[in-house]
């Protein structure tokens, strides 16, 4: 390790589509940014609304 | 002051040209009683996509935990070091885990318009706190003390000098960058999300657009 870890690494690899230019590992991090913000919009969130309810409903 | 709070009337111990006094007020009063570290949120926060400003958050903590035992190794540590380096990582990596959470965040706020009901300094302060990050990671890039940090210096430059900012902001002083990165931006980011948090415990969480809770 030691050493090593100053010597530049490769180029990485990148894709072009006209101006657009983008590595592959940014273009895979915003793929998994929009997936997580479609997932945290659809996938319901758990709460214990029900059984704070059920207590309340109780203590009535 | 010699004299107990006992023996003084509670007009007294209120005495507005008292600087602790005054002082003492206005932290009381940077937030309703009860809404600085509530328990209880409403119905429409249970959704995941108000999970991603307290995950910001916390890898805040994480990133400025690892910086300060990265301080301690100094800016070369990792690279003669495994542990030095796995630090680093840890720095890194949540870093990254930072900005991907607070873009989400801020993708969730934009589409639900949450500057919404006197909010308007939450989203404000919120934007500054993005961009400043953004300069705080780049002092960090420009901190690697290797060849990236180097052809960052490099071709970043120009660019700063053409804001007229390179007078006090040199780029390629990786000693004037270091500082930055690790006293001055943090501070700044730290304060800001302060100002952040408090902004959102005094008008609470935006509700989603549909709730017509207000006006």
């Amino acid at each position: 390790m030691s050493g090593l870890s100053i010597v530049a690494e490769g180029p990485g690899r990148y894709i072009h589509w006209g101006v657009i230019q983008i590595s592959v590992a940014n273009l895979a991090i915003i793929g998994v940014m929009i997936l997580l913000f479609i997932l945290a919009l659809v996938v319901p969130f758990p709460t214990g609304h029900d059984e704070r309810s059920e207590q309340e409903e109780r203590g009535r | 002051m010699t004299t107990r709070a006992g023996e003084l009337s509670p007009d007294e111990t209120k005495d507005p040209k008292n600087w602790t006094n005054r002082l003492r007020g206005w932290l009381e009063g940077l937030v309703p009683p009860g809404q600085a570290l509530p328990d209880t949120q409403p119905v429409y926060v249970a959704s995941w996509i108000y999970v991603f400003g307290v995950l910001t958050l916390t890898s805040l903590v994480v990133v400025i935990a690892s910086g300060c035992v990265l301080s301690i190794g100094g800016v070369q540590w990792w690279h003669v070091s495994s542990l030095g380096h796995f630090v680093n990582s840890v720095h890194l990596w949540s870093v990254e885990l930072f900005f991907g959470f607070m873009v989400i965040h801020l993708w969730g706020k934009f589409w639900m318009a949450a500057w919404r009901g006197k909010r308007a300094m939450t989203w404000i302060s919120g934007v500054l706190l993005f961009g400043i990050s953004i300069g705080t990671s780049f002092t960090g890039f420009l901190s690697q003390t290797n060849f990236s940090a180097q052809w960052i210096a490099g071709e970043g430059k120009d660019g700063i000098n053409s804001t007229g900012a390179g007078a006090f902001f040199n780029v390629l002083n990786p000693g004037q960058m270091l500082t930055w990165h690790v006293v001055l931006l943090p501070l700044v980011v730290v304060l800001i999300v302060l100002i952040h948090i408090i902004q959102v415990r005094r008008h609470g969480v935006v509700p989603p657009l549909d709730a017509h809770l207000e006006g």
